[in-house]
């Protein structure tokens, strides 16, 4: 019994599984299965990245169902013949993993940030402590589940056209019953919650460039915040985007800083950034230090380039930012 | 109705100081998951809401006994325990098991909360696991929830789209942080939360061997390198590739 | 010996630190600028049960002990000075008719308070003084009631209706005993509220007693028990003084240990300067101390008959408590420098409720004389 198999109910999570799959398949050399459920797009788009796919089509099978779901892979995995199971760690996936681990009697971790293949030993990297350590783990259970967190590989990339197989599945009826969905009301502007901010400071020359900030915002998908000065003496921004001892504690996942010098009333409330991008033309600038990525720039040169940058990676990998 | 809410002692992330990298737990208070008060006060607004009876649950060292006050101060009737000094770091499918044999003991459960993840571990398969033992519904991420009478009616709350969907009772929930905000403990409950009723388990009672049943050994643990890369970069371009590589920025 | 928090206390302080987190600090400002602790925190903290801490459930308290009142209030005032005087002064006005009011007294004034809407005074201090010898208002007996008369200066939460004790002299006897005064009565009036330095938010003015007519019920304790009484009063508000600078003390300690380490100078966080590092140092050292006494102070409250006993050991700790806060926060001002004048800086406010603290409830220097006179004696 030896193979992987794997599934995600999002598209590009799953062709991001397959660069997984392909990581550990290369080190153990075990076949891969992708497996897709009612979605028959998907099964086009892992083939079409070479994958031997496997398209459940059973209407009785609902995804809201991680009881009917979890039963489905239970089956997919013993036909296949699968015993390490790549699954993604978006929220429908972490829902799955854990049932499905229970049905296998399985080893189960979630929320991988990355994986490395010791001889044909799997260890995972995930968070614990609530983030205060990284932990390696590895399941030493016949079944393995790993759910992979959503960007820890790239997508796969088109190539040569693998099969797709029908893969039957018995299933009953869910007894959930699914009412509504509806899309999320966007969020606020709220730079506290914000997963990327781009802040600007007084490197800024005049009202009028904060319309390449703006377009630098939106390429990232990011939320705008702001020094001090540039909110209470240049009143350029409203105060509620000041980031700081006088302003708001931030936390992004990416914080890109242009123009500000950061004394320490601006850098208590961005130190907890994951990453931090700094540009500033002074190399010597105090923010310089607890940057990440340093770039000593204009920053009205800088930004229209890396908008420029983000659109052409866009367009090339046709998808969404 | 019963309510039941499954909580687990963790150490107080915000007194763990790191070391050479190791985490020093010595000394740190031992306390709930912050998502599991979410669930906690879930099940007290419920029971506010049409009545029942609140019991928490949950495995751990014999400090439990103590900590448990604080879910019996916020509001919660009665603890079922299982206490043993080896569940110092029991992994997701033990912990499973243990709660599923205490949900066992308790009648006329209609539902039973979790918080969508631990505070430690943030694991989220305890509740599903627990869904699969007892065969029973789930439904993960749940932001809102409504009783009719044998039903539930619960919202999910997905990466990109909120679902509403209609379970049968009993069945398993798993709510998410933004759900609502826990009340504070008063201290007039503080002092009457060690009269409230516990039920004691010990593993040995429950028949489960803990060493027999790991799934998953831990390589290390260690504080990510808390450094700044310090990385420069000479233009747009070689800053975006670096972001993407990271993955901070979605490609 | 045990030094250790038990659970249901560690508990007591984790709802009040929650609770000050959450709904004192994001409006300290407004408490300073308007001088006056908002209803909803009254409210808040009643519900929470952190208003009347040390008082007997059977009077709707919350039956914490003074352990439970140190540890709570200390996390209280480690968020607004102001807060804290608020709430030590009620816990003075209802200890002191617990230890000597009547079953009477309390069922009404203690449940009025811990229930109800009341917030209690306590009025000794004088334009003259603190000190009893220097008292001025009088009660006069006429029939079933007393006659009091007299100015009292510098009392905290006059403006609220509630008991008051007012320590005045018999105008036959001289002696001094304590007369619990319905705030708002006929002939009780206050004046503007004055402006002071810091711990703002806890109002305080002057209070005009004229003619004020008490039934002869309101007579706390026997007529020659008025010494007592005063013991207790004296010794409790230093009970609650202490726990107020002991939060000030704790505040001080984690602004300068993290601005320690946030502020970057000459390429690295200051914290690595061995200076800087000393100070954090003896920061701690004295919060420690000042801890220790704290909490043996509420021990000892709760496990002492006779409260008159404690005046001698709560004038030491709160002597040693709020001049120890006053030495840290010049402490951690160093370590802030300029910065930490400014009012974005909470040090600022730190520093200024700090300095309040050895020159209320008895200046440090009329304590010592009541310490020596004990010791000597
Ligand atoms: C009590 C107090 C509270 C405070 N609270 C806060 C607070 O909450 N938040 C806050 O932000 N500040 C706060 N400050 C102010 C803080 O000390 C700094 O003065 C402020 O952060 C500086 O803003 P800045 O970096 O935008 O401007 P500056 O310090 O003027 O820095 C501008 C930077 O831009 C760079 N630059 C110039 N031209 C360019 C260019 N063309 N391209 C790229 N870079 C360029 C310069 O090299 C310089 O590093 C507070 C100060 C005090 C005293
Ligand atoms: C915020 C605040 C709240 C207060 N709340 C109340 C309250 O609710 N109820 C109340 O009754 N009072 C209250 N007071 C008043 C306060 O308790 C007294 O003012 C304080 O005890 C000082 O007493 P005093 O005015 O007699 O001394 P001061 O006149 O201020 O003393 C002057 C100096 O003489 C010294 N001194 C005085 N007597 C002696 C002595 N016997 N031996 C040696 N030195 C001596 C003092 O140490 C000081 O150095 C409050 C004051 C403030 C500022």
């Amino acid at each position: 019994m030896a193979g992987i198999m794997i599934y995600s109910d999002k598209d590009e999570l799953s062709f991001e599984l397959l660069s997984g799959a392909k990581l550990i398949s290369g080190h153990t050399g075990l076949p891969i299965n992708a497996v897709c459920i009612n979605n028959s797009e998907q099964a086009q788009g892992l083939a079409a990245r070479g994958a031997e796919t496997y398209l459940i089509n059973n209407e009785a099978i609902n995804l809201a169902d991680s009881q009917g779901m979890a039963s489905a892979l239970e089956s997919a995995a013993i036909q296949l013949d699968a015993n390490i199971i790549l699954l993604s760690s978006n929220r429908r996936g972490k829902e799955l993993s854990g049932r499905l681990a229970e049905k296998l009697a399985a080893g189960c971790l979630t929320d991988v940030g990355s994986i490395k293949v010791n001889l044909d030993k799997i260890e995972c990297m995930r968070n614990s402590l609530g983030g205060a350590v990284l932990a390696a783990q590895m399941i030493t259970s016949d079944y393995k589940i790993i759910a992979v967190e959503p960007r820890v590989f790239e997508e796969m990339a088109v190539g040569k056209e693998g099969p797709i197989n029908n893969l039957k599945i018995e299933a009953q009826a869910a007894e959930l019953e699914v009412l509504e969905q509806r899309a999320k009301v966007g969020d606020t502007a709220n730079i506290e919650s914000a997963n990327i901010l781009v802040a600007v400071g007084q490197g800024l020359k005049s009202e009028n460039d904060m319309l390449i900030i703006k377009e630098l915002a939106e390429a990232l998908g990011a939320e705008i915040a702001c020094s001090k000065p540039v909110a209470t003496d240049k009143k350029w921004l409203p105060e509620e985007r000041i980031i700081g001892l006088s302003g708001k504690k931030c936390k992004p996942d990416l914080a890109v800083i242009l123009g500000i010098s950061g004394q320490v009333q601006f850098t208590v409330g961005i130190r907890d950034a994951r990453t931090i991008v700094a540009v500033n033309t002074d190399e010597n600038a105090l923010i310089m230090q607890m940057a990440d990525y340093i770039m000593v720039a204009d920053l009205h040169d800088l930004v229209p380039e890396m908008t420029r940058a983000l659109l052409v990676k866009k367009r090339l990998n046709g998808v969404r930012l | 109705m019963n309510i039941v809410v499954a909580m687990k002692q963790i150490p107080d992330l915000q007194q763990v100081r790191i070391r050479n990298r190791q985490p020093v737990l010595d000394g740190v208070p031992m306390t709930f998951g912050s998502i599991d008060k979410n669930a906690l006060e879930t099940a007290l607004q419920l029971k506010e809401a049409v009545g029942g009876n609140v019991i928490v649950i949950s495995a751990g060292t014999e400090e439990l006994e103590d900590t448990v006050k604080e879910a019996l101060a916020a509001g919660a009737d009665e603890a079922y325990l299982v206490l043993d000094d080896e569940l110092e770091h029991i992994e997701s499918s033990v912990s499973a098991h243990l709660l599923a044999e205490l949900i066992k003991q308790i009648e006329n459960i209609g539902i039973i909360l979790f918080g969508e993840g631990s505070g430690d571990n943030y694991s989220g398969q305890v509740g599903p696991r627990i869904a699969e033992i007892l065969g029973l519904p789930e439904v993960g991420y749940v932001c809102d929830i409504e009783l009719e009478d044998s039903r539930v009616k619960v919202t999910r709350s997905l990466e990109d789209c909120e679902e509403v969907v209609r379970v049968s009772l009993p069945a398993v929930l798993t709510v998410m942080a933004d759900i609502n905000e826990p009340r504070i403990p008063s201290v007039t409950q503080i002092l009457k939360a060690g009269k409230k009723p516990q039920q004691i388990l010990e593993v040995e009672d429950i028949g489960f061997d803990l060493k027999g049943d790991k799934k998953i050994v831990t390589l290390s643990s260690l504080a990510p390198e808390n450094k700044r890369k310090q990385i420069t970069v000479k233009n747009g371009e070689e800053l975006v590739d670096a972001l993407l590589t990271e993955g901070v920025i979605r490609r | 010996m045990e030094f250790k928090l038990s659970k249901e206390q560690e508990l007591i302080q984790r709802t009040a630190k929650e609770y000050a987190e959450k709904s004192i600090e994001p409006i300290v400002k407004q408490i300073e600028d308007e001088n006056k602790v908002p209803d909803e925190v009254i409210e808040g903290l009643r519900e929470l049960g952190l208003l009347c801490l040390p008082v007997e459930e059977k009077y709707g308290g919350a039956g914490a002990g003074f352990e439970g009142f140190v540890v709570g209030l200390e996390q209280l005032a480690r968020v607004s000075g102001g807060v804290g005087i608020f709430v030590s002064v009620v816990m003075l006005g209802t200890s002191t008719i617990a230890v000597h009011g009547t079953e009477e007294q309390k069922e009404k004034y203690l449940t009025g308070t811990c229930k109800g809407s009341w917030i209690p005074s306590v009025a000794m201090t004088e334009p003259d003084g603190a000190d009893p010898r220097m008292l001025k208002t009088t009660a006069k007996k006429d029939g079933d009631y007393f006659i009091v008369n007299g100015t009292k200066r510098f009392i905290t939460n006059t403006n609220f209706a509630g008991p008051m004790v007012v320590f005045a002299k018999d105008a036959d006897t001289g002696r001094i005993n304590g007369y619990i005064v319905d705030k708002f009565c006929e002939g009780y009036s206050i004046s503007e509220p004055w402006d002071k330095l810091g711990s703002k938010g806890a109002f305080l003015s002057d209070v005009y007693l004229k003619d004020v007519k008490v039934p002869a019920s309101n007579m706390l304790g026997t007529p020659d028990e008025g010494f007592q009484t005063l013991k207790v009063t004296m010794a409790m508000g230093k009970i609650g003084l202490s726990a107020i600078y002991l939060g000030n003390i704790l505040a001080a300690y984690d602004e300068a240990f993290n601005y320690s380490k946030d502020r970057i100078y000459l390429g690295k966080p200051i914290s690595q300067f061995e200076s800087v590092r000393n100070s954090i140092v003896d920061i701690a050292m004295k919060y420690e101390a000042a801890k220790l006494m704290t909490y043996r102070i509420g021990y000892l409250a709760d496990n002492t008959a006779n409260k008159a006993k404690l005046v001698k050991d709560s004038a030491m700790t709160k002597i040693f408590v709020t001049e120890t806060a006053v030495d840290v926060s010049r402490i951690a001002m160093n370590v802030f420098g300029s910065y930490g004048l400014m009012k974005d800086y909470k040090m600022s406010r730190i520093y200024r409720d700090a300095i309040v603290g050895p020159q209320i409830e008895g200046t440090a220097n009329l304590l010592k004389t009541v310490v020596a006179t004990d010791m000597y004696k």
